[in-house]
């Protein structure tokens, strides 16, 4: 296998290539296997090794707040360093694996949907998915999902017209939370082709520019050792993340004052996150939670741990008659707390009565836990920005993250639940517990690891770092892969959706330098 | 006690009192809602349900309440007239938000009906 660490090349070695691919995590990983064995000559520069590093970690060390209207600032300056893994794949080394599409109302510019809209359809990119489905060996994600027609797992009976439906997940077994052999396979299998070159221990501290600030020239690579390396190509790829490619850009301001990318001020801004939401019971109140009417079992919702499942979530019909964003329900079959409480037996009586009322069962129905998620919408002064005044061992400044809701946020959030709850009342499938109050939203809520939007694409500089196919469009042959290209997050988890645009590169990458040659 | 634990003992609770209930829901009378169609209820949660209906509303009472529940008696055809009228409800957005809980306005005046004929 073609690993080097960094660390044993002669001090000032020059790495060549004709693709320089920054970061070994799962965009740079996909896009080096969907290159290998072709003609192209493809170097990886992965910052950590085989295994993950407290040192190397700590590269990744910032502060970060979250601000919300109605609450309080939380504090959350463990989190650049705790969300993210800088190791040969990546945050996919801690990934559960869960994966879903972006459904095409994500893609779609939505009127009330501030910043909507991306440059690709999701009708586009299907095929792109359905690659990347097949890499990760799960099933196809479309209408003709086999779990959607399994007679024994039921969906819920909704008016088609209240455009509330069942989302499926899968799990792939390629990530580090799932099956660690599996997973060691894919990280690394690739690099037997002749072709691939992945430098493990290398850090990028630098692109540099051209002179006229329009192509990039070269790379500066340093180790935790001390050495320093230079690696240079035709053509670069940066993909080591949704916040750290917005800091190597803007520190990247040797030649470009606000950095590279960044004329209009975009780069880091549109940060978008996903968290779920959900209360739990207490003395005084039931926590989020569903009583479904029907005595039948729940099993395209509930699913296994790591098995496919449905969430129940809002498409584009409901998201436009409530002027919301994409909202999910997941469903969990939660333990019973609070028994004998006022709070536990409202929540039974008001079961008994509404799956009495709807006729769904004799046997009173059943009670779930649900989290909701409600999309992050793309909001400019949702940031990251860097800290000068603090470096990290390599001499990189480290990030801020000022993590960003609006009201917009809040109230598409409450609105999406009242509309399921509104949905499974009117259809006589169940009734909603939403017990939280606004000003207590961020208290209860828990962030992913996903960091989207800060070098968001769109076909006008103006309003994106990057173009449909990724390129910067300040620098011709600089390329961005990842969640920071997404313009909007929706819900789905973005590992899958950052396979599909990758392939999608990696066929655009191969006709490009065809067209070269 | 697990979800599947706690169905399970639902599910029992509920077919121990449906076998009575269902004969006996053809015989109801505008008398007996209470010992027929809600026979099995925490009648003190119903109650607290109810008194919350009624603390955001003008005073009313249970005769007010059975007119516009139950306007041609409490027989066997209350279930889908009632269902007709939570969905009603559930569509024009008249609900009642009861602890998080989010109910049609019928079903928060079946409640305050409950509550009031419980005193």
């Amino acid at each position: 296998m073609a690993f080097i660490d960094a660390r044993t090349l002669p001090d000032a070695s020059a790495i060549v290539a004709d693709l320089v691919i920054i970061g070994g995590g799962m965009a740079g990983i996909t896009l080096a296997k969907e290159l290998a064995g072709g003609p192209l000559k493809v170097a990886i520069l992965e910052s950590g090794g085989r295994d993950i590093d407290a040192d190397n970690q700590a590269l990744y060390a910032g502060s970060a707040v979250v601000h919300a209207p109605d609450n309080p600032d939380k504090p959350f300056n463990d989190y650049p360093g705790q969300s993210r893994a800088r190791v040969l794949g990546g945050s996919g080394m801690v990934w559960g694996g869960k994966c879903a599409p972006l459904d095409p109302a994500d893609f779609a510019a939505r009127a009330w949907a501030p910043h909507s809209g991306w440059p690709v359809t999701r009708e586009q990119i299907q095929p792109f998915y359905d690659r990347a489905c097949d890499l990760l060996e799960i099933p196809r994600f479309g209408r003709d999902d086999k779990m959607l027609q399994d007679p024994a797992r039921r969906p819920l009976d909704l008016a088609p017209e209240d455009g509330f439906f069942p989302a499926p997940r899968h799990f792939t077994r390629y990530s580090g939370g799932s099956d660690k052999a599996a997973f060691d396979r894919f990280r690394t299998d690739f690099a037997d082709a002749a072709n691939i070159t992945v430098y493990l221990h290398a850090n990028v501290v630098r692109i540099a520019l051209n002179p006229a600030g329009d192509q990039v020239a070269g790379l500066e690579v340093a180790c935790l050792d001390g050495k320093r390396h230079t690696a240079s190509g035709k053509t670069y790829v940066l993909a080591v993340g949704g916040i750290e490619n917005v800091r190597l850009l803007l520190a990247s301001n040797d030649v470009r004052a606000a950095g590279i990318g960044n004329r209009h001020d975009l780069v880091g801004r549109f940060f978008q996150g996903h968290v779920t939401y959900a209360a739990d019971t207490d003395a005084e109140t039931e926590g989020t939670a569903i009583h479904i009417s029907r005595d039948a079992p729940m099993d395209l919702y509930l699913g296994p741990r790591r098995g496919s499942h449905c969430v129940l979530a809002s498409g584009a019909p409901a998201q436009k008659r409530m002027g919301t964003g994409n909202f999910t329900a997941t469903f969990y079959a939660g333990e019973e707390t609070g028994a004998g409480t006022q709070a536990k037996t409202e929540t039974k009586t008001i079961g008994k009565v509404a799956a009495r009322i709807d006729g769904q069962g004799a046997g009173g129905g059943q009670l779930l836990g649900f989290f909701a998620m409600s999309e992050h919408f793309p909001n400019p002064d949702s940031r990251v920005t860097l800290d000068a005044a603090a470096k990290d061992a390599l001499g990189m400044p480290r990030i801020r993250l000022d993590w960003a809701y609006s009201k917009t946020d809040w109230d598409s959030l409450e609105r999406s639940a009242a509309g399921v709850g509104d949905a499974l009342g009117a259809a006589g499938q169940g009734r909603l517990c939403w017990p939280i109050k606004r000003q207590m939203l961020l208290e209860i809520s828990s962030a992913s690891r996903h960091h989207m939007g800060t070098t968001r694409m769109h076909a006008d500089p103006r309003q994106g770092v990057v173009d449909s196919d990724g390129r910067v469009h300040e620098a011709g042959n600089l390329y961005v892969a990842g969640s920071s290209v997404f313009p909007t997050s929706g819900i789905a988890n973005p590992t899958l959706t950052i396979l599909a645009l990758v392939m999608r590169l990696a066929d655009h990458l191969k006709q490009e330098f065809g067209a070269r040659r | 006690m697990t979800a599947l634990a706690r169905r399970d003992l639902l599910a029992a609770l509920v077919a121990a009192t449906a076998g009575a209930a269902l004969p006996a829901l053809a015989r109801a009378s505008s008398a007996d809602l209470k010992p027929t169609l809600f026979a099995d209820l925490d009648m003190a949660a119903a109650a607290r349900i109810g008194q919350a209906w009624l603390a955001a509303r003008p005073p009313t009472t249970a005769a007010v309440l059975t007119t516009r529940l139950f306007p041609n008696g409490r027989g066997p055809e209350v279930l889908p007239a009632l269902r007709r009228r939570v969905a009603e409800d559930f569509r024009r957005g008249a609900v009642f938000v009861h602890r998080g809980w989010r109910l049609s306005d019928t079903e928060g005046a079946l409640f305050a009906l409950l509550a009031l004929e419980a005193r």
